[in-house]
C-alpha cells in the first residue's frame, strides 16, 4: 500500500540524521560563502520558529494552508489520480467565500458566519474541481493536465473580480476586497495571529484518514486506487469514484483558501495563497499521500519559510535564500528516496 | 491594419520565450521525461544572460552561459528522475522552487539594471515586404534563431535517425535498448538539450525583450511552455504556433488597453489556458492519443 512505500518508514533513524546533517553542512557551506555565520544562522532559524511561542504560532499559521491543500492532493491519490489543483481550488474557495463574506453574511453573528464561510469556500473548491472531474469522466482528459491548466484560470479569475466588481473602494486604489467583518474573521488565540485554522487542517486530516483506512467507502477507494479493473469487476463505479474524490479534494483545497482569507488577511489579495497548492503537492509527495504523516510534513515546511523570514531580518541575506533551502531539501530527498517507484 | 500588424508582432515579440520552452519541452517530452522544473531552467538562463551581458557587454556569452546553466537546470532533474527514479511532477516543482530561490538570491544585485542587449533589427528587403515584413522580420536576432530553430527541430525529430531513435526512447525503450542504444543515456541529452532551450528562451526574455531582471521575471511561462506541448500533441511548429498565441493575448491586451479600451485583461489571459483544455478534449474525441507512451506512466493510468 502507498503508506508503506514513504519516504518516512523507509530509512533507518541513523540515514535520515545524516541526511539532515549533510544537508545542513552543505547549506552551511554555501552561507559562509556568502559572508554569514552559520551556526549563528542555523540558531536565529530555530528560534524563530520553534525558539518561543510566537515561532511556533507562525509555524502553524503557515502549516495549516499546507496541510489542506496537502490533503486536497492525497485524497483523489487515493483512487490513483493524480491532481496537481490545490492552487486552483484554494483560489476559488478564498474568492467564493470572499462573496459570501462581502455580499451575504456580512452582519451575521460569528457562529452562523464562520461555519457558512468555511461552507462556501469548500463549495468553492468542489465547483472548481467539478470541471476537471466532469473532464475526466466524460471527456477522458487527463486530470494531471487539467487541474495544471485551471489553476492559471483559477488564479486569473481571482484578478479578474480583485480589479474589477471586489474592489474595495477604502483600498487606496490597491487590488484588495473589501475587508471581511470582525465576526467573519476566525476567532485567534487571546493576543496573538494564531487562529482556529489549525485546528480545522488537523480534523479534516484525521476524518481523511479515518474514512480512508476504517469505512466501506475508504476501502472501495483503495480498491479502485489499487486496481481498477478488479474495482470494476467486483461492481465499484470507478468513474463515480474517481469523480467524487476530485469533488471532496477540490472541497479540501477550498478550505485552505477561507482559511487563509478570514484567518489572516481579513481581505482577499490577487497573491493570495499562491505557491501553497505547489507546495501542498510536495508535501502530500513526501507523505506518501498518508492524511496523517501531511501534517508533520506540512509542519516542515512550514518551519522552513518562516525560518527563512527571521534570516532575513537577522543577517540581512535576501529572504529568496530559504527557497534555496527548501529547494536543495527537496531535491535530496527526492534523488534519496524510493528507488525503483515511479 | 496597423492594429493587427501591432498585436501580431508584439505576438511574436512575447510568444518567442515561451516558445524556446516549449520546443525544448517537445524534445524532451518525446524522450519519455516530463520537466516542469523548465521554469526553473528559463530562470537560471534569464539571470546568467542578463548578468554576462551586463558584465562583458556582449549579449552573445550571455546567450551561450544562459543556455549552459538551463541545461545545468536540468541535468538535476535528469539525474533525480532518470538514474534516481524519482517522481517527474514533484521533482520538477523543486526544481522550479530552487530555481526561483537561487536566482531571486543571486539576481538581487541586478534589479534596476538597463542593459542594451539584442535589439531588434529589420532584415534587408525581407523587412520591407508590406505588412508580414513589419510582423516578421522586425526582431531581435534571437527571434530569428527560434524561427529557424523550429524546422531544424522538425527535421531532427522527424526525419533523422537519431530522431527516431529519440521518439523510441519516449514510446518503447526496450527497442531501443535492443537497438544497442542506452534508453537512459538519450534522456538524459534530451533532457540537457530542453534544459538548454529553456535558458536560452530565459535568456530571451532578460537581455531581448525586457531588457532588465526582476525576481521571478519569467511568471510561469516555464511553466505554461511545458503546457503547451500537451497542447501542441509533441510537435515542434505547433508547440510554436502555441507559444505565439500565448504571446498575442498578451499582446492583444496591451495594444487595447493602449487605444483606450477599458476591460480586464484577466479574462483574455485566460484563454489560452481554456483553449487548451478545449483542445485536449477534441484530441480525446478522436480517439487519438499522441502523448508518448513513457509519459503516459507518469500520468498514472491516463
Amino acid at each position: 500500500m502507498l503508506a508503506k512505500r514513504v519516504f518516512f518508514n523507509k530509512y533507518s533513524i541513523g540515514t535520515k540524521i545524516t541526511m539532515a546533517l549533510g544537508i545542513c553542512i552543505v547549506y552551511g557551506v554555501f552561507l559562509y560563502t556568502q559572508g554569514a555565520n552559520p551556526f549563528l544562522i542555523y540558531y536565529e532559524m530555530f528560534q524563530a520558529t520553534f525558539g518561543n511561542v510566537y515561532g511556533i504560532g507562525e509555524v502553524a499559521i503557515k502549516a495549516t494552508p499546507f496541510i489542506l491543500t496537502a490533503l486536497a492532493v492525497a485524497i483523489p491519490a487515493r483512487v490513483g489520480l493524480i491532481s496537481v489543483g490545490g492552487e486552483g481550488q484554494l483560489a476559488c474557495g478564498a474568492l467564493s467565500s470572499t462573496f459570501a463574506a462581502v455580499y451575504i453574511f456580512k452582519d451575521m453573528p460569528s457562529f452562523i458566519g464562520i461555519p457558512m464561510l468555511l461552507l462556501a469556500g469548500a463549495l468553492g473548491g468542489a465547483l472548481w474541481a467539478v470541471v476537471p472531474g466532469i473532464l475526466k469522466i466524460v471527456a477522458r482528459v487527463n486530470e494531471t493536465i487539467t487541474t495544471l491548466l485551471l489553476n492559471y484560470v483559477a488564479f486569473f479569475l481571482v484578478g479578474y473580480f480583485i480589479y474589477g466588481i471586489l474592489k474595495s473602494p477604502d483600498a487606496y486604489g490597491w487590488p484588495f476586497s473589501p475587508r471581511f467583518s470582525d465576526s467573519l474573521r476566525l476567532p485567534t488565540l487571546e493576543g496573538t495571529r494564531i487562529h482556529i485554522g489549525i485546528l480545522i487542517a488537523v480534523a479534516v486530516a484525521i476524518i481523511v484518514w479515518y474514512v480512508t483506512m476504517y469505512t466501506h467507502l475508504g476501502f472501495r477507494m483503495r480498491v479502485v486506487g489499487g486496481n481498477v479493473k478488479a474495482a470494476k469487476h467486483s461492481g465499484i463505479i470507478v468513474e463515480r469514484m474517481q469523480f467524487v474524490t476530485l469533488i471532496v479534494g477540490g472541497a479540501v483545497g477550498g478550505l485552505a483558501g477561507v482559511i487563509e482569507v478570514s484567518g489572516i488577511e481579513g481581505h482577499l489579495r490577487p497573491m493570495t495563497g499562491v505557491g501553497y497548492g505547489y507546495m501542498g503537492f510536495l508535501v502530500a509527495w513526501m507523505a506518501g499521500n498518508h492524511p496523517l504523516l501531511i501534517i508533520p510534513f506540512a509542519i516542515l515546511l512550514a518551519a522552513i519559510s518562516v525560518g527563512g523570514n527571521a534570516l532575513e531580518m537577522h543577517s540581512g541575506l535576501n529572504s529568496s535564500i530559504v527557497l534555496i533551502l527548501m529547494g536543495f531539501i527537496l531535491i535530496v530527498i527526492l534523488a534519496i528516496g524510493k528507488r525503483g517507484g515511479k | 491594419m496597423i492594429f493587427v500588424t501591432e498585436v501580431l508582432t508584439n505576438a511574436i515579440r512575447a510568444g518567442t520565450a515561451v516558445g524556446y520552452v516549449s520546443v525544448g519541452e517537445v524534445i524532451g517530452q518525446r524522450s519519455g521525461v516530463i520537466n516542469l522544473g523548465a521554469e526553473g531552467s528559463m530562470l537560471a538562463g534569464a539571470l546568467t544572460a542578463f548578468a554576462l551581458t551586463a558584465w562583458t557587454g556582449n549579449p552573445w556569452y550571455g546567450v551561450m552561459c544562459g543556455g549552459i546553466s538551463g541545461a545545468l537546470m536540468s541535468l538535476i532533474h535528469a539525474f533525480v528522475v532518470i538514474t534516481r527514479n524519482a517522481n517527474q511532477l514533484a521533482t520538477g516543482l523543486a526544481i522550479m522552487f530552487f530555481g526561483q530561490g537561487i536566482t531571486a538570491y543571486f539576481g538581487s544585485s541586478y534589479v534596476n539594471l538597463q542593459i542594451s542587449g539584442f535589439e531588434p533589427i529589420a532584415l534587408p528587403f525581407l523587412s520591407d515586404i508590406p505588412i508580414i515584413g513589419s510582423i516578421f522580420f522586425h526582431h531581435d536576432i534571437l527571434t530569428y534563431l527560434s524561427m529557424l530553430m523550429v524546422p531544424l527541430v522538425w527535421v531532427f525529430l522527424f526525419s533523422t535517425k537519431w530522431g527516431v531513435i529519440l521518439r523510441a526512447t519516449g514510446e518503447r525503450d526496450e527497442v531501443v535498448y535492443a537497438h544497442g542504444k542506452s534508453p537512459n543515456c538519450i534522456r538524459y541529452m534530451a533532457v540537457v538539450v530542453g534544459g538548454f532551450f529553456a535558458g536560452v528562451g530565459g535568456a530571451q526574455l532578460s537581455i531581448a525583450f525586457s531588457h532588465s531582471w526582476m525576481e521571478n521575471i519569467t511568471q510561469g511561462r516555464g511553466l505554461i511552455g511545458v503546457i503547451l506541448v500537451i497542447f501542441a500533441s509533441w510537435r515542434p511548429e505547433r508547440a510554436m504556433l502555441g507559444a505565439y498565441l500565448f504571446g498575442g493575448s498578451q499582446a492583444l491586451i496591451v495594444s487595447l488597453q493602449g487605444r483606450g479600451y477599458n476591460f480586464s485583461s484577466f479574462l483574455l489571459f485566460m484563454i489560452p489556458y481554456i483553449l487548451t483544455i478545449v483542445v485536449l478534449v477534441m484530441v480525446e474525441r478522436t480517439g487519438w492519443n499522441p502523448m508518448p507512451e513513457a509519459l503516459k506512466k507518469v500520468f498514472g493510468r491516463g
